[in-house]
């Protein structure tokens, strides 16, 4: 498994990361979810051995530890996961795997686009700048929470507070859009 | 003139360049392109490594001496961010590095820093299934 974390400081990882061996890599521009269109997290992309996408962007959870919340059970992606890795048993066509994950859109890209002009402003200690950029990317792109919710603990929201929540419930009233695959259930 | 930092991806470093601000426009010397965006104007177009990108019109990359970061950036395909106030600006990636991979399955490589900083390509693990896992710490 290849982890990447979407933060800005490798100091923001470590806590949630210590003691885990595997490699743990660093995405502070959020290279990914522009190269893998990925709109939220926890995204898992599943790559075979000749560089194929053989499950793309999905919900998955490693445990359950927020099963209450997001009412994701982990274990039917957990089996799916072992069956490939020690078969070679896929989840899903090459068709279907095409057809799962949409596009970015212009707006999207522009968003990530603003995010990061945001994030170096902040470095800088310009917040004024940094807050107008993370406002505007968050009006191109209001369901994507690698911009809406990334942007919390750097404007000083709390990612896991009422603001969040807010965000939550209108997402959740969006009809809970993700750019992929929904989480796997044992039907 | 003012200093301005050109944000990178994971195959280019952000870098920081002398330019002119002109109208909102941030506008650099034609010798600082490559330091600044990776690519070099020449008769073949903008060029990196051994690829050339044509350019139909070059001249409507220029503002007077300097070029438009914003214009090489479009002309390269790539939509950017800028603001000139600040002196940052942010170029997206090529979009066919998605497109692509979209339509053909096929997963884009990357390099990115482990946490000490060392950089990893998902190149380096090729022969190997893997599981990439996008988290954070929101």
């Amino acid at each position: 498994m290849i982890a990447v974390a979407l933060d800005e400081s490798a100091d923001a990882v470590r806590p949630w990361t210590d003691g885990i061996t595997l490699p743990v890599l660093l995405d502070r521009e959020h290279v990914l979810t522009e190269l893998y269109a990925i709109t939220n997290v926890p995204a898992v992309v599943w790559i075979d051995e000749a560089d194929r996408i053989v499950r793309p962007n999905s919900v998955a959870f490693s445990n359950d530890m927020f099963k209450e919340f997001t009412g994701v059970d982990a274990g039917p992606h957990l089996d799916a996961l072992r069956a490939w890795v020690r078969d070679g048993t896929l989840s899903m066509s090459a068709d279907e795997a095409r057809a799962a994950v949409p596009d970015l859109s212009d707006d999207d890209v522009r968003a990530r686009l603003h995010f990061r002009v945001a994030v170096e402003a902040r470095r800088r200690g310009d917040d004024t700048v940094a807050g107008r950029h993370f406002a505007r990317a968050g009006e191109l792109a209001p369901m994507d929470f690698t911009i809406r919710r990334a942007a919390m603990p750097l404007i000083g929201e709390d990612p896991f507070g009422q603001d969040f929540m807010a965000l939550y419930q209108e997402w959740e009233a969006a009809g809970s859009p993700f750019n992929g695959l929904p989480a796997m259930t044992d039907d | 003139m003012a200093s301005v930092t050109i944000i990178g991806d994971d195959t280019t470093n952000t870098t920081t360049v002398t330019a002119e601000i002109a109208d909102g426009r941030v506008l650099v010397e034609r010798d600082a392109l490559p330091q600044a965006l990776g690519y070099a104007l020449k008769p073949e177009g903008l060029c990196r490594d051994d690829t050339c990108v044509p350019v139909r019109d070059p001249s409507t990359l220029f503002v007077g001496e300097r070029l438009d970061i914003a214009a090489v950036a479009s002309a390269l395909g790539r939509p950017s961010v800028v603001d000139p106030d600040a002196g940052i600006v942010a170029i997206a990636l090529d979009h066919e590095r998605r497109r692509d991979a979209l339509q053909s399955l096929i997963a884009p490589d990357f390099t990115l820093p482990d946490l000490d900083g060392t950089p990893h390509s998902l190149s380096q693990w090729r022969g190997q299934k893997r599981l990439l896992h996008a988290f954070s710490s929101w």
